[in-house]
């Protein structure tokens, strides 16, 4: 990819128009109650995923959260693979057992699950294992603005910190943990803030940049395979949509609170930008129109995969020990 | 052959299975300098190094969170959470995670953790450092669960635990760490899943857990005495469990009676119970009893704790309201 200008921005406006499009497949299965459990809609929050998660190798670790799948997809992950598991078939990365909100995708090296701050201590562990094997790789753990409020943020940072792992830590904060608007529950003004607790030095992304979020995860990452891991980052986003799909928004969110957060989201502002280098509304459109038709043909595939059987409902809750008594009966 | 303490006995197979294997290490609060609360891994960050014992801050979470994470990896890391009692911190990790991503993983995923903790009363520690709490992990599916009784079982079975792909919560017991016996030289290994019978007997199996295993084999020393014979069971890895070895002897002895440290109510004692009442109804003389300790949180101080915890007195009365002349007098009536 080219590191600067007009066919990189084009290049990144494609990569997050395609989690836009994906997103919004999820969301309309998702009302046709064909995706289940809690689907978390990720509309508006593309350049963080595109920055973070779309630099990394296959060989990169990926932890990511319950609103996980556009993650998933920019860190490759088949979308085909992603959207069968969301629809619980049997060809999604988790056999379809695992769901919307949490599966595992082991060739890519992406994980994900739906209690929120967990994944950070398994961060560390993930960190440990590429440090002490000597591995030329880095973790990164995503994670949301209610996720640095827990035990589990405050532990692994500090492990990470004292063992100097190679870990990047991005804090997506997207404005609101579930209902509750960022400010009112954390108590410092920028959560990145917080990293100076652990001796690590304060980063604060513009989220709905994807050039900057794109050049500080590979700064960053440069940075943690030189040893000087790990790092912590907040990426300011907005969320576009409620926490789930439905959710009663009016109640916690305001008309004018809504219209900014669309006017400054970053499909809104690549495409502006691109406007200014020369690229066509028409040129856009064709894009749009091209992924879409993929989109339509992806729904129609995984809409025609196999449920699990039963018997698969049970199947490798434990490795079998051999010559003892079994482990599920 | 040497006679060895409990904790000897599982530095013995953090040695062995850590030079076996470079991937193997511990990682927990105090294990490296001081060498464990109960000296269980004294002079071992010396002798193998930082890289295989690792001192961690008091963040149960981060430390049991990063055994998951380096299993991941490809490494085989035996999480010490200090008392199981501090494992309430640590629960997600082990029940959310460490249980759950074989399977979502579609089996391509291995989770060789040992989360290896003690508890227990016993030396006065009062209600947070005292507690039974296996119940719990037996409940969860995804995870073994092992409780050794005695230096030799510790050290096989610990050394299975190591080499077992699924994730292990593997308990101590806190009084039994200066407990001596016989220990091999060279190397064995106890299979996980099957039980041991501790004492040979006809008329009354006492299935015991861990510390009680003890008890009731002083029990079972005196009661033969008087003419009641008790077989003894231990099952050593709770889940999964050896039922064969149970019925077998149930089926034998036609009484059953089961001691846990832990409370009865919402218990592992009640798994016991119904597994030999599904498996031996119709042998059976009389319903299986349990004894186990009695519903509150543990007194401090040595007089208390050891009058609600199953004794060998308390066994030993137990066994002869099921098996005693006078019970057997009133079943013949």
């Amino acid at each position: 990819m080219t590191d600067t200008g007009k066919s990189l921005d084009l290049e990144l406006h494609k990569q997050m128009l395609e989690l836009r499009l994906f997103d919004e497949l999820c969301r309309n299965l998702k009302l046709k109650d064909l995706v289940w459990s809690g689907y978390h809609p990720y509309e508006g929050q593309e350049a963080v995923a595109v920055g973070f998660c779309g630099t990394l190798t296959r060989d990169d670790v990926l932890l990511s959260t319950h609103r996980p799948h556009c993650h998933a997809v920019a860190k490759g992950c088949s979308m085909r693979s992603v959207l069968a598991e969301m629809m619980g078939r049997t060809s999604g990365c988790s056999g379809g057992l695992g769901g919307a909100m949490q599966f595992l995708d082991v060739d890519n090296n992406f994980y994900c699950g739906s209690i929120v701050g967990s994944n950070l201590p398994i961060a560390t562990g993930i960190g440990l294992g590429i440090k002490q094997k000597k591995m030329d790789r880095v973790c990164v753990c995503m994670f949301g603005d209610g996720a640095s409020n827990t035990g589990s943020f405050h532990e692994a940072l500090n492990l990470a910190a004292i063992w100097k792992l190679p870990v990047l830590f991005v804090c997506e904060n997207n404005g609101f943990a579930e209902a509750m608007p960022v400010e009112e529950f954390v108590a410092c003004e920028r959560i990145g803030t917080r990293a100076l607790g652990y001796g690590l030095e304060e980063i604060v992304v513009d989220g709905n940049d994807p050039v900057e979020t794109r050049s500080t995860a590979l700064s960053l990452i440069e940075r943690i395979k030189s040893g000087e891991g790990p790092f912590l980052v907040e990426a300011v986003t907005r969320r576009v949509r409620g926490h789930y799909m439905g959710d009663p928004e009016a109640t916690y969110r305001t008309k004018e609170e809504i219209e900014r957060t669309k006017r400054e989201e970053p499909l809104k502002r690549s495409a502006e930008k691109l406007a200014q280098q020369g690229v066509t509304q028409d040129q856009l459109d064709a894009m749009e129109r091209d992924m879409q038709r993929e989109m339509d043909a992806l729904a129609e595939w995984a809409s025609n995969e196999a449920f699990p059987t039963f018997e698969q409902a049970t199947d490798h809750v434990y490795i079998p020990l051999e010559g003892a008594a079994a482990c599920q009966s | 052959m040497p006679v060895v303490t409990y904790g000897q006995a599982i530095r013995q197979a953090y040695e062995e299975e850590m030079k076996r294997d470079k991937d193997v290490f511990l990682v927990g609060e105090d294990v490296g300098r001081w060498g464990s609360l109960y000296r269980s891994s004294t002079g071992l960050l010396e002798e193998l190094g930082a890289e295989q014992i690792k001192d961690a801050p008091i963040s149960e979470a981060a430390i049991a969170g990063c055994g998951v994470g380096s299993a991941m990896m490809g490494m085989r890391p035996i999480v010490e959470i200090m008392y199981i009692d501090f494992i309430t911190i640590a629960m997600d990790q082990i029940v959310n995670h460490a249980a759950k991503w074989h399977q979502l993983s579609n089996g391509r995923l291995k989770l060789p953790i040992v989360f290896k903790t003690q508890g227990g009363a016993g030396r006065r520690n009062s209600s947070q450092h005292s507690q039974s709490l296996e119940n719990w992990f037996v409940n969860v599916p995804g995870l073994i669960v092992v409780m050794p009784s005695s230096p030799y079982d510790v050290k096989g079975l610990l050394k299975s635990s190591i080499r077992n792909d699924n994730p292990v919560v593997f308990i101590e017991h806190k009084a039994l760490y200066f407990e001596k016996c016989e220990v091999p030289e060279e190397e064995y290994l106890i299979p996980l899943g099957k039980a041991e019978v501790k004492r040979g007997g006809d008329d009354l199996t006492i299935i015991a857990t861990s510390w009680m295993v003890k008890f009731a084999l002083e029990a079972a020393e005196q009661l033969a005495e008087e003419g009641i014979s008790c077989e003894v069971i231990d099952p050593r890895t709770l889940w999964p469990l050896d039922k064969d070895t149970i019925v077998e002897s149930v089926r034998k002895t036609r009484n059953c009676l089961v001691v846990t440290e832990a409370p009865a109510e919402g218990g592992f004692s009640g798994e016991l119970s119904s597994v030999v009442h599904e498996h031996c109804f119709n042998e059976l003389e009389r319903p299986v009893k349990r004894l186990c300790s009695l519903r509150t949180g543990m007194p401090y101080g040595p007089t208390h704790e050891r009058e609600v915890v199953p004794n060998t007195k308390s066994i030993a009365a137990t066994a002869r309201e099921l098996v005693g002349k006078e019970a057997k007098e009133e079943l013949s009536c």
